[in-house]
């Protein structure tokens, strides 16, 4: 395998896994204080009980999101440092402030974790409150900096020389908010739907059902909001890459030839060799009305860019389909939840517990879907139109050693996380039995 | 600026080879120990380390930041030339934290515990080894830039660098301060005589080695000629720092006898303080070292705006970060404030 290639798909690989860890570590300890803000109301030992458990989730998910956010630092350098030594300074704004936001939220948690019945009550839930804050804040730094990777600003390119630099305006680059925007309501949409649907699972079960419950209907709440304002943030996004990256909007939607009144692809096989969509359903002059609000709106095919400055189409137009389609079935699925508020009596089908389980892994699918959109479709740069990934890799072969060996420890971290949480749903419905 | 900015870059070095390396030194003593006073070392450490086991090791997060952004030509030597043994160290941090994760985490207390202990101490080891030894070819003088020669083999690029003694020899010296700064640290939290006693003899025997080691790299270094080691010789402010850590050791032992945790802490801290500040200065501002010449941290600094900026966030965020920091030690105790 070719030094690229490998790095590439090392560097995809660590943040697949590190997202999930990330996503989860920032979302779960809003759910934890929600549950620890019940106890302290109600008193009810159930909520404690939960508090903890979940508690336990949050520090399994933060240790294991340091961890590989540790070597996820090392790496950018690692595999791209000629990125890194000129992207290092520009983008550096928003990295130091999410180590601040990171250690912030590290404090917070030793805090918490250690002080049960050491700390004030409400001082020790205000802690809680903190680390869900901090967390949400570096998420959204890092976003920021994926951002400029994909708006470049802040800086004057001239002759493979930066200069004039100035990293707010290059924190503040034009996709930031979008992306942050919608990357937050995905962490939500994605653990709140993990989450209830490990809870639902055990209530599908039988098993310890009161706690499990009241689990479910705290993780959930959190998860069908985001998921039906998503949509809405899915559109804001859309449009802006359409203004501004319309290669990426071309590869994604699987549009060769530019044209006026754009179609809708939805689906389809595609063909990259000759240069087609087979077996799509077609809506016609919907995709320029979703760019650009405007039927006969004019979208740029893939053929007006040098051949060299296409993303690979395939695998970006399918993982836009996979994340828009289950985007869309989880905010019909949210908004199902919260009509049985109303119609509680749908709740005591078993199928209903059923449901909600299948739809556990749905989120974290989207949400690698529309990362690697978001990446794949950037090809071939790593700054956009600024600097080609080609040209950022390291000079040190043999890259494909380092992608077994960082691919053998993200798996191990998995399998290790899931085995533990395991566990803890086990003895945490034992000791109820 | 710039000063602020170097600043943060030595203090959370400091911060971590001394918080990591306290940590690490609690697996290295847990290593060292018999069976039974392991379950014992292995209960006080978490007791004591626990609520800032997480805050510990993000000091080394911001310290690559820093570099990254205001130091990029460094940054970038720094991931070519030493990406192997970057990346085992990573190793050893993730296998650490597997078994940190495992060890406490784990809601079945059973028999799968002596596995997870074992990994948590080679984890111990091997991350420290790996990080003194990358310091160790930073200043070795081993490293072969290919920009000057580019018919070098891949071995002469990316391993000779940091594969030999001197480097070894480094990552040695770490893994014994590591070892040091648990056992000076621990003193304090002895439940009892008998646990006191251990500590007290496992820090003992670490400053033995911290010295002997200290010495062999002078020697070894001084007749192998390598600059770092010259110049150190060379330099009064690395010697006198030395010198002084010598002298430090005197009243510290004078306190561990009399029982006074704090001081103890407080005069442990300072020697390392003083071992980190004598690599430092004697050559300062040629942290990299490599076998034609020496390249300062400064050539290629980032542009005047980057490192104000850098500054301000770095003065937000540690007039953030440092008090709480500071509360959550003092609220489990971890500083003893005097009486």
């Amino acid at each position: 395998m070719e030094n690229l290639e490998a790095a590439r798909l090392q560097m995809a690989i660590t943040l697949i896994f590190h997202i999930v860890f990330a996503c989860i570590g920032m979302v779960m300890p809003f759910f934890m204080v929600i549950s620890h803000y019940k106890w302290l109301k109600t008193r009810k030992e159930i909520y404690l009980k939960l508090t903890k458990a979940w508690q336990r989730g949050v520090a399994i998910f933060f240790v294991t999101g340091a961890v590989s956010g540790t070597a996820l630092s090392f790496e950018l350098g690692l595999l791209w440092p000629e990125f890194m030594k000129h992207a290092g300074p520009i983008i550096g704004m928003p990295f130091s402030l999410e180590g601040a936001a990171f250690f912030v939220e590290a404090i917070a948690l030793g805090f918490y974790l250690y002080g049960w019945k050491k700390l004030p009550e409400k001082f020790h839930w205000f802690t809680g409150v903190i680390i869900g804050i901090s967390g949400v804040m570096s998420g959204i730094l890092v976003v920021a900096a994926n951002g400029w990777m994909n708006a470049p600003s802040g800086f004057t390119y001239e002759n493979g020389v930066f200069s004039d630099i100035n990293p707010i305006e290059a924190m503040l680059n034009a996709a930031w908010f979008t992306q942050a925007l919608h990357m937050t309501l995905a962490a939500f949409v994605a653990t709140g739907f993990a989450v209830a649907g490990i809870h639902a699972y055990q209530i599908y079960k039988g098993r310890n059902i009161e706690l499990h419950k009241k689990a479910f209907r705290i993780a959930i709440i959190f998860a069908a909001i985001a998921a039906l304002l998503q949509p809405i943030s899915g559109d804001i996004s859309a449009k802006d890459i359409a203004k501004r990256q319309p290669a990426k909007l071309a590869a994604l939607e699987a549009h060769y030839e530019t044209e006026k009144g754009a179609p809708l692809y939805i689906g389809g096989i595609v063909d990259e060799k000759n240069q087609e969509v087979t077996y799509k359903i077609e809506i016609p002059k919907a995709l320029s009305f979703l760019a650009f609000g405007d039927f006969d709106a004019e979208v740029k095919g893939l053929n007006d860019f040098p051949k060299d400055e296409q993303p690979p189409v395939a695998i970006v137009h399918y993982s836009f389909q996979i994340m828009v389609g289950i985007g869309v079935l989880l905010a019909i699925v949210g908004l199902f939840y919260l009509l049985s508020l109303k119609w509680k009596h749908w709740q005591n089908h078993r199928k209903f517990w059923l449901l909600f389980t299948l739809m556990a892994p749905l989120g974290f699918i989207a949400l690698e879907t529309g990362w690697i959109v978001t990446e794949v479709g950037r090809q071939p740069w790593i700054i956009y139109q600024v600097m080609k990934t080609k040209d950022a890799v390291t000079p040190m072969p043999g890259i494909f050693y380092s992608l077994i060996t960082y691919t053998a420890i993200y798996i191990v971290l998995t399998c290790v996380v899931s085995w533990l949480l395991a566990r803890q749903i086990k003895v945490l419905n034992q000791n109820e039995a | 600026m710039l000063t602020v900015v170097l600043f943060f870059l030595f203090f959370s070095l400091f911060l971590y080879v001394l918080l990591a390396g306290a940590d690490f030194g609690g697996g290295i003593i847990e290593l060292f120990s018999s069976p039974k006073n392991q379950e014992k070392t292995k209960k006080t450490i978490y007791r004591v380390m626990g609520p800032i086991w997480e805050a510990n090791h993000i000091w080394i997060i911001i310290l690559i930041v820093i570099l990254w952004i205001g130091f990029p030509q460094y940054f970038n030597i720094f991931v070519v030339y030493l990406h192997i043994p970057i990346t085992l160290m990573l190793l050893g941090i993730t296998i650490r934290g597997l078994a940190f994760i495992f060890r406490h985490y784990d809601a079945v207390k059973g028999r799968s515990q002596g596995s997870y202990n074992a990994l948590f101490k080679l984890g111990s080891i091997l991350s420290p080894l790996f990080l003194g030894i990358i310091f160790g070819g930073l200043i070795g003088g081993h490293i072969n830039l290919f920009s000057e020669n580019p018919n070098l083999s891949f071995k002469e690029i990316y391993i000779d660098g940091w594969f030999n003694i001197f480097s070894l020899l480094i990552g040695l010296f770490y893994i014994t301060l590591c070892a040091f700064i648990a056992a000076n640290f621990l003193i304090g939290e002895a439940s009892d005589e008998n646990e006191l006693n251990l500590y007290r003899k496992k820090a003992s025997y670490s400053t033995i080695a911290l010295v002997l080691i200290g010495f062999v790299i002078l020697v070894y270094g001084y007749f192998n000629e390598i600059a770092f080691v010259i110049d150190f010789i060379e330099n009064k402010y690395s010697i006198i720092a030395v010198v002084i850590s010598g002298i430090v050791l005197i009243p510290l032992w004078e306190m561990i006898k009399q029982k006074r945790k704090a001081w103890a802490r407080i005069l442990a801290g300072v020697q390392v303080f003083l071992v980190v500040s004598a690599a430092m200065l004697a050559h300062f501002p040629d942290v990299i070292i490599t076998s034609t010449k020496e390249i300062s941290i400064l050539e290629g600094v980032a542009p005047d705006s980057v490192i104000q900026f850098l500054g301000i966030a770095l003065l937000i965020g540690g007039a953030i970060i440092l008090p709480g920091l500071y509360h959550l030690m003092k609220s489990f105790q971890l500083i003893k404030l005097f009486k």
